[in-house]
């Protein structure tokens, strides 16, 4: 606990021995599952010392809907749909790396507009994820403004998202082998409208979201991971680069067309606190958001006409023999996708890492010691889809 | 720049790091062997060869495509491997752990460790055969505190026992559900707790 945390200053008041001589209960409390700052369905048993966290134990399955059981059940192609659900913000980012997956088993690629569209479509959704998170991160500290900005500009991808592809959140259009269909006419430049009329509008989130003194304060020094904890609990994305790691899959093992396009991994440095606190998660996300717009405009440059599938790819798939191991970067971190094939035209073993459920699983002992009130703080910093976590 | 589309297969530069660390356990004296793919991508594949290619069933040699990966022989050192892993070849992170039971009438399960080595940007796919009649590995979470929701949902899913494991609940399904759901010879249930299934 560093020296600035409102509980620090408890323990140092005076009075406090005269305090303990009083007999206290620890007191436990169930956050959830019902509850706004689980982000879906999850529950947090919570064991309090007065206002000081002593404990917490974080308890899921209430979303899980078995689906690595049906990736052995169904069709290489027929599982895609199902990745749309695991992590519903970002369906795009889903279907890429499944598509990825099944691509290197198969051993071939998608042409090469494809792989630019599908680095538009990711980044896109990466964009409406993470305002999403902060949106929310909003409403979980107990201010409702942000969530409601933030969803105004969310629609306007969302919109665009509709048009290619027409669904606005589960849109299974990123598949083996390329993309569904090409953009319709006029897209790509109602793409170009929609970041320069971004770019204007994310010093709105930022000054109203990120420099707002309650959001600081609520924040700051708040829940600090270290990079080692970081990187020995598996985090991966805005969470272990928060904590001032260096490593972005995009940049580190370049995907699709990454390699070509110039673009900041964005680190925490302790802009308001100590480097890894929850200011620091967000302070990613903020500028993440900046980098995928440089990302997007980069595409939109290089891109030329061509196919967009890969016409070896068919209705019904047999890859060959195998297992592989794809990862890529979701806004949540690292989605990966172990697959394995035996041949046949159903999956052996469809595995998924879900970055969530790893980012989360070190929640629960990033809590004890802090307060009460930011038990919401930390959970909502991490930015968990219960989806994922469950599958 | 790389070439259009280019696809690093292993992962880029796995199959040299494969290669490497295999050679520096046999020095160590670690029960490690080393499996390469010996199938190449579909594009450098022949017409003639990608025709004649048939399933399985109908296929005895062993080809297979996909990432290199390093079979564990003995799964009582798996912790000193990690450990062994993690101080001298820089693989600090497990990003991955679970398990794979490839058939109903195979004799032997797979967990499958994944390691990553941040600083020289690989991964490392560790392959430990558990057989059915005796599940049973050493835990690895006071190497790696990843392994410890992972090991959990592979225990549930599998029933595999995780041997030293600090926190042996089940994570994803009820405490009292029957059967392990992600082994090939599962029954679906007809009923849980008087809810219909089917």
């Amino acid at each position: 606990m560093s020296s600035s945390h409102p509980a620090a200053a408890y323990s140092r008041a005076p009075g406090r021995e005269i305090e303990l001589d009083v007999a206290t209960q620890d007191c436990q409390i169930h956050m959830g599952p019902q509850h706004p700052a689980t982000h879906g369905v999850m529950r947090v048993l919570l064991k309090a010392d007065g206002e000081v966290l002593s404990g917490a134990q974080t308890h899921l399955g209430y979303l899980h809907r078995s689906a690595e059981k049906i990736g052995e059940m169904v069709d290489w192609l027929q599982y895609l749909p199902y990745t749309d659900r695991y992590d519903y913000l970002c369906a795009m980012n889903n279907n890429l790396g499944y598509s990825l997956g099944v691509e290197k088993l198969l051993g071939l690629e998608a042409p090469e507009r494809a792989q630019y569209l599908r680095v538009i479509l990711s980044e896109l959704n990466r964009i409406a994820s993470h305002l999403f998170a902060v949106g929310t991160y909003g409403l979980d500290l107990g201010a409702f403004t942000p969530l409601f900005t933030a969803l105004r500009d969310r629609e306007i991808v969302l919109d665009l998202f509709e048009r290619i592809c027409g669904a606005r959140l589960t849109y299974s259009f990123i598949r083996p082998g390329g993309l569904w269909n090409d953009a319709p006419e006029g897209w790509l430049e109602d793409v170009a409208a929609f970041l320069d009329l971004f770019e204007k509008r994310w010093h709105e989130y930022w000054t109203l979201v990120v420099e707002n003194r309650i959001f600081i304060e609520r924040t700051a020094d708040v829940g600090v991971l270290s990079a080692e904890q970081a990187i020995d609990w598996g985090c991966s994305g805005p969470m272990l680069r928060g904590s001032g790691v260096d490593w972005d899959l995009r940049r580190d093992q370049p995907y699709q067309v990454y390699d070509r396009l110039e673009f900041e991994v964005v680190k925490g440095s302790g802009y308001r606190g100590s480097v890894g606190d929850c200011f620091d998660r967000t302070f990613v996300r903020m500028f993440e958001m900046t980098e995928s717009i440089r990302i997007v405009r980069q595409c939109l440059e290089q891109m030329e006409p061509g196919p967009v599938h890969n016409p070896e790819v068919k209705s019904v798939i047999r890859p060959a023999p195998g297992s592989a191991y794809c990862g890529i970067e979701n806004p949540r971190g690292e989605l990966g996708h172990y697959l394995v094939s035996d041949g046949s035209k159903i999956a052996v073993r469809v595995r998924v890492r879900a970055p969530s459920f790893c980012n989360l699983s070190v929640a629960e002992h990033l809590m004890p010691g802090s307060m009460l009130g930011d038990a919401a703080a930390i959970i909502g910093s991490v930015d968990i889809v219960v989806g994922e976590t469950d599958r | 720049m790389k070439a259009a589309g280019h696809v690093s297969w292993g992962g880029g530069g796995q199959i040299e790091a494969a290669q490497r660390i295999a050679a520096r356990a046999a020095e160590a004296g670690l029960p490690l062997q080393l499996h390469l793919p010996n199938l190449p991508p579909l594009a450098e594949e022949g017409e003639a060869r990608r025709l004649a290619r048939k399933p399985r069933e109908e296929n005895p040699e062993y080809e297979w495509r996909g990432d290199p990966y390093l079979q564990v022989m003995d799964p009582a050192v798996v912790c000193d491997l990690l450990r062994w892993l993690r101080e001298q070849c820089g693989f600090v992170q497990l990003y991955d752990l679970s398990a794979v039971d490839p058939a109903a009438d195979a004799p032997e399960l797979w967990v499958v460790y994944g390691l990553l080595n941040l600083a020289e940007k690989v991964r490392l796919e560790l392959r430990l055969g558990l057989n059915k009649e005796h599940l049973s590995v050493p835990s690895v979470v006071a190497v790696h505190q990843a392994a410890d929701w992972h090991e959990r949902e592979a225990a549930e899913m599998f029933g595999i026992v995780f041997e030293g494991h600090p926190d042996p609940r089940a994570l994803l399904l009820p405490e009292d559900w029957d059967g392990f759901p992600l082994r090939k010879d599962y029954e679906f249930p007809d009923q849980y707790q008087g809810i219909s299934c089917t």
